[in-house]
């Protein structure tokens, strides 16, 4: 069985920034994801909202339907939280800070469209958010009970143990239900799939993105705990 | 049950949560059977409960050694090269904090909450990144609830727009 650590997965370690006992590091891999998220959040922070333009039914006339300005700030401001937090789980080098980061994404996500007006959507975020605490059980729990494993948080050190005990197992897969909850990927999926139908199209992509990265991620963090 | 219905039941946002928590629910079932293997060498250790207690410690169960500004207290850090004063936070109190741990055994825990206090290391120091993540997490939950709560109290029948808008759907 093949070893692998941060650079089999990511490339050539290029540095770290440390921060106390949470250091973040940077190889080619987490560099590109995290200055990706970093570029999209810029064009999310210059851009404007689009103007969804519905076909009036019964009749030839349009309906536009539009962002109001104190709506746009709030999400446009939520929006480069999100991104934010996105890039810095890219770059993160320890369990818990990247379970904290999710949990950060979560909550901004609920805020990026708890201020529109349509009431599917609403209902939608609403059962999202939902997911979002119950998953913050599976996550947390995850982080703590890696700790309680192993006696380290730090990817560096769990890269090294050699042994794999049952419950670093148990605790990996409680850590990915959480993630799958909190990002709305797979069998989960129609929460977030709703909560994309308003007005507003840049700053609901981030939701999007956000959810592909953190999964990308997440897979890599339990590739480097478990193998 | 086809495949089909399956997939049309996922595809209600309503079912997601029950969905959900069931496998979650299910998968801490499978908990109970792991075997725990605890590991002792922990990063971030604690005393035996009630050791302090027993030992009569005025600022127990939070006493983690050191002397104030001179010697560090007890902690272990991942990397203690990134933690240059590791131990000397924990280990600091303030005039006042230490004024009450010496008048009276009887307030160790009001030393805790007490300005210039006992302060918490790997909370403010060592992993004190986590810290600042966990205080934006609170702030953007009050942010989204304050903005909700301004804007939001509306009175319905002056925004008719919006509630047509809504039962056109």
């Amino acid at each position: 069985m093949i070893k692998m650590d941060i650079t089999t997965l990511g490339g050539s370690l290029f540095g770290t920034i440390p921060l106390g006992d949470i250091v973040l590091y940077v190889t080619p891999f987490h560099l590109f994801m995290f200055a990706t998220v970093i570029v999209f959040t810029c064009l999310i922070a210059i851009s404007r909202t689009e103007t969804q333009i519905e076909a009036k039914f019964k009749s030839l006339g349009n309906n536009a339907v539009s962002v109001g300005l104190a709506e746009f700030k709030i999400r446009r401001f939520l929006s480069i939280v999100c991104g934010l937090a996105t890039a810095g789980a890219m770059i993160t080098g320890d369990f818990f800070n990247f379970i904290l980061f999710v949990a950060l994404i979560g909550i901004v996500n609920i805020g990026i469209v708890s201020a529109v007006k349509q009431v599917d959507v609403l209902d939608a975020a609403f059962q999202y958010g939902l997911g979002a605490m119950i998953s913050s059980l599976p996550l947390f729990s995850a982080g703590a009970m890696m700790l309680a494993a192993t006696g380290t948080l730090s990817l560096f050190e769990l890269a090294n143990i050699a042994t794999i005990t049952p419950m670093m197992i148990f605790s990996a897969v409680l850590f990915l239900i959480g993630v799958a909850g909190e990002t709305g990927i797979a069998p989960f999926f129609a929460t977030k799939a709703e909560m994309f139908r308003t007005p507003g199209s840049p700053f609901l992509l981030i939701i999007h993105l956000s959810s592909l990265f953190i999964t990308i991620r997440a897979i890599e963090i339990i590739l480097i705990i478990l193998t | 049950m086809k495949i089909g219905e399956i997939l049309n039941k996922l595809a209600c946002p309503r079912r997601i949560p029950k969905i959900f928590s069931v496998v979650l629910g299910l998968f801490l079932l499978i908990g109970l059977i792991t075997p725990i293997a605890l590991n002792n060498d922990q990063v971030y250790p604690r005393p035996a409960p009630q050791e302090q207690m027993l030992a009569g410690d005025s600022i127990a169960p939070y006493d983690r050694g050191g002397e104030i500004l001179k010697s560090p207290g007890i902690t272990k850090a991942q990397y203690p090269n990134n933690s240059k004063s590791l131990g000397m936070v924990n280990s600091y109190m303030s005039p006042i904090a230490d004024g009450v741990r010496n008048a009276s055994p009887y307030f160790g825990t009001s030393i805790y909450s007490s300005p210039g206090g006992l302060i918490d290391e790997i909370l403010y120091y060592t992993r004190g990144f986590d810290t600042i993540l966990e205080s934006t997490i609170l702030m953007m939950s009050f942010i989204i609830a304050s903005w909700i709560g301004i804007n939001f109290t509306m009175r319905r029948k002056d925004d008719v727009d919006e509630v047509k808008l809504e039962e056109n759907d």
